[in-house]
């Protein structure tokens, strides 16, 4: 232990920098916010109640529904965009070299976009009047108007629908390297057997990619569990008759609107127990033995 | 600016002399422990720290210029107090520092800007001063004013002004759709009603063109048959009474009929002003400012495109929603320091800031809104024909106490109780009677 310790001990100063940075501006953070979860802080301090804050989130209705709406959107949203990813960048992997890098750059330049201005366009998209884009389009086919974020029962799915309809381009760009340097003999033999594009697709591609989806799974899903700037400037914060609002959604407001600061925490907490209970679940299911 | 700079050395050169005259006659007073002396401050050289909400040295808002020429009108009248000013945009962020310099670490501000449930949660926590008023000053506050600055019995902020809230008309819509506007800005719930609905048609060129909108941050319809959200001494929650009921009927009947744009339920303030300039919205309900936005653009000229209505009535006296700004003063243990930021606190929400900024050059309007009290209220009406008649509607206008919770009870139950109601998914009386328990809740911890 000495001897190793003399021999490598020199490496952790190393390691030192990124390991202060990650105290201090990770582990401390999620401390403090489990520590505050359990007090009633507010700005002026506060005192420990133990767990009442998650007792009054349990029999709060407004905390449920965040809940239920984050659930909904991440298990949609989350599906939607891991096979869209999938998929757009099958289709892209068979094109040539050019048109690869092309396509590619084309479906990823989208994310360095502000995400406040992708979705006032897609607020001007959803708009409830005949003049937004998407009535304006159904219309052309004799469908709506609808009233999409104008409406309690709409809202919702406007707001799924324009995460959904955004094309993934991390993902594409991940599934894309990935499918690029699969094996080809497998697809070789395939074809020696007599398969198919789609039973390639089916039976060699997607098993092969299980590590790449299964890390844009936990990825997405921790994205899509935080969703906020969506929702506050698509539907003002919550939408209409609160049917829009999320999690983060409400621990913001709670925080810096309410000033409850313990109670957000345990907002906070709530999030954070979700995300990895769904990562670990994720990987129980996914995990894979898979080499090339 | 030359005859600023002459008059601010003439006076400064008085003040110096009335120092040399105070010091030449007997010792330094020690620093008085209440505020109420303005001799200190008249004389030795303070420096105090003024914290505005959207100042940005340098810019072109409204906040900006007003501010930098209440000090220079300041400084004409007391050279010796150097004012500093702080901004911060509106929002979290900077609440979140008031917060934290006022509340953590005692410091901060010596005079500051603040809104609704801040005051109480300052003056709860001691950190504000409680202004020397004189009787006079008292009964020249307008009273409800006053009474949402008022602290377990004491007065503990200057109000500032107070923001009503107004029908805006389109003339051009109204004589086409050929609606007569309401006769001195005056006007019945029913009269309102069938404004609206005649003024929901389809233009010649096919743009459609609703009757009324307002934004989605407020409660007004709710107050038109006296319904209030809390009773007279702010301790139980009543915005479920029959009146408040009944108001909220009236509010559903005009999302009945649809004479609100379809999205009137996600209309932020900024969409519903955009709606009716450009023609998509006969009459629509803002608060005062709106006068400027409109008195900016050139297409909307008072009386020939645009006037300005009361709320609609109906049984309650006072229908018109609006807020109140205050200017509060941090308590500290700098006595002169003190007594120089209640000095400009006064100056800030009294009768000579306003003529004092009409004789700079240029001429500076100073109130934003009226102002919260009677001898500084003459000169809002004196900058616009629109502010003359807005001047005389002040006394409609309901101010809602200030209870801290009132976010959390507004956000978090009483918007979604609205909308429900207004989509029709619930009865006004359910969606009301709904939200009982959880505002009650609220107002109790407010009140604790």
């Amino acid at each position: 232990m000495t001897a190793a310790l003399r021999r490598y001990g020199w490496s952790y100063v190393f390691v030192l920098p990124t390991f202060a940075l990650f105290v201090v501006f990770t582990l401390l953070p999620v401390v403090q916010g489990l520590a505050l979860s359990l007090q009633n802080a507010r700005v002026t301090g506060g005192e420990f109640i133990g767990i009442a804050n998650f007792v009054t989130l349990a029999e709060d209705p407004v905390f449920r529904q965040a809940l239920g709406n984050t659930i909904l959107y991440t298990t949609v949203v989350v599906a939607a965009q891991v096979t869209l990813a999938l998929v757009v960048a099958s289709l892209i992997q068979p094109l040539g070299a050019r048109s690869r890098v092309f396509y590619r750059a084309l479906f990823y330049l989208p994310l360095v976009n502000s995400a406040i201005l992708v979705a006032i366009v897609w607020r001007w998209i959803f708009n409830a009047n005949p003049f937004g884009l998407a009535n304006t389009a159904l219309g052309t086919i004799g469908l709506g108007p609808f009233l999409w974020i104008g409406s309690s029962d709409q809202a919702l799915i406007a707001v799924i629908l324009s995460a959904v309809l955004t094309i993934p381009g991390g993902g594409v760009v991940l599934y894309s390297a990935a499918i690029g340097s699969l094996p080809r003999e497998l697809y070789e033999a395939a074809e020696v057997e007599g398969a198919g594009p789609f039973a390639k697709w089916w039976h060699i591609t997607v098993p092969l990619l299980k590590p790449t989806t299964l890390y844009l799974l936990v990825v997405y899903t921790i994205l899509a569990f935080q969703v906020f700037e969506r929702v506050y400037i698509m539907t003002n914060g919550g939408g209409p008759n609160n049917a829009t609002i999320t999690i983060v959604q409400l621990i913001y407001s709670t925080a810096f609107q309410f000033g409850r600061y313990g109670l957000a925490s345990a907002m906070a907490v709530v999030l954070f127990v979700m995300a990895i209970a769904v990562a670990v679940v994720q990987f129980r299911a996914l995990r894979s033995d898979v080499e090339y | 600016m030359d005859r600023e700079l002459i008059i601010s050395r003439r006076r400064f050169l008085q003040s110096l002399a009335a120092v040399g005259v105070a010091v030449a006659c007997g010792p330094t007073a020690a620093p008085s422990a209440t505020p109420s002396a303005g001799a200190s401050a008249a004389a030795k050289p303070i420096t105090i720290e003024w914290w505005r909400r959207n100042y940005t040295p340098g810019s072109q808002t409204a906040e900006t210029v007003t501010s930098d020429a209440a000090v220079a009108g300041y400084r004409q009248r007391y050279p010796n107090v150097t004012i500093n000013i702080q901004g911060g945009p509106f929002g979290p962020e900077t609440d979140q520092k008031f917060d934290i310099a006022i509340l953590q670490q005692k410091a901060g501000p010596d005079v500051f800007h603040t809104t609704g449930g801040d005051v109480l949660k300052y003056a709860a926590a001691g950190q504000l001063s409680e202004p020397p008023l004189t009787d006079a000053e008292r009964r020249d506050f307008n009273p409800s004013a006053l009474q949402a600055t008022t602290y377990k019995g004491k007065v503990v902020a200057y109000p500032l002004w107070i923001v009503p809230w107004f029908e805006y008309i389109n003339l051009d819509l109204f004589k086409e759709a050929g609606v007569t506007p309401p006769k001195d800005g005056s006007w019945t719930y029913d009269e309102f009603f069938a404004a609206a609905q005649k003024l929901t048609y389809k233009r010649s060129n096919g743009k459609q063109v609703y009757g009324f909108a307002h934004a989605n941050d407020e409660f007004a319809f709710m107050l038109i048959d006296g319904g209030r959200p809390y009773d007279k001494d702010v301790k139980t929650w009543t915005f479920n009474s029959a009146d408040a009921v009944s108001g909220l009927e009236k509010w559903v009947a005009l999302a009945k009929a649809k004479v609100m744009p379809p999205d009137f339920l996600t209309l932020n303030p900024n969409d519903s002003q955009a709606r009716f300039l450009s023609g998509d919205v006969a009459i629509l309900q803002r608060p005062s400012a709106m006068i400027n936005v409109l008195n900016a653009d050139k297409n909307w000229e008072y009386g020939k495109n645009w006037d300005i209505a009361n709320f609609p009535k109906a049984k309650g006296d006072q229908t018109a929603w609006g807020g109140v700004g205050f200017i509060a003063v941090r308590e500290q243990q700098d006595a002169d320091k003190k007594a120089a930021a209640h000095q400009f606190a006064k100056y800030l929400t009294g009768p000579d800031i306003g003529p004092d900024l009409k004789k700079l050059t240029p001429p500076v309007e100073y109130w934003l809104a009226p102002a919260g009290r009677t001898s500084a209220a003459g000169i809002y009406g004196e900058y616009h024909p629109a502010k003359a008649k807005v001047a005389k509607m002040g006394a409609f206008t309901y101010v809602l106490p200030n209870v801290s919770t009132w976010s959390e009870i507004d956000q978090k139950y009483m918007r979604p109780a609205r909308d429900a109601a207004l989509e029709g998914k619930k009865t006004p009386k359910q969606a009301l009677d709904e939200v009982t328990s959880a505002a009650q809740r609220l107002l109790d911890e407010a009140n604790k």
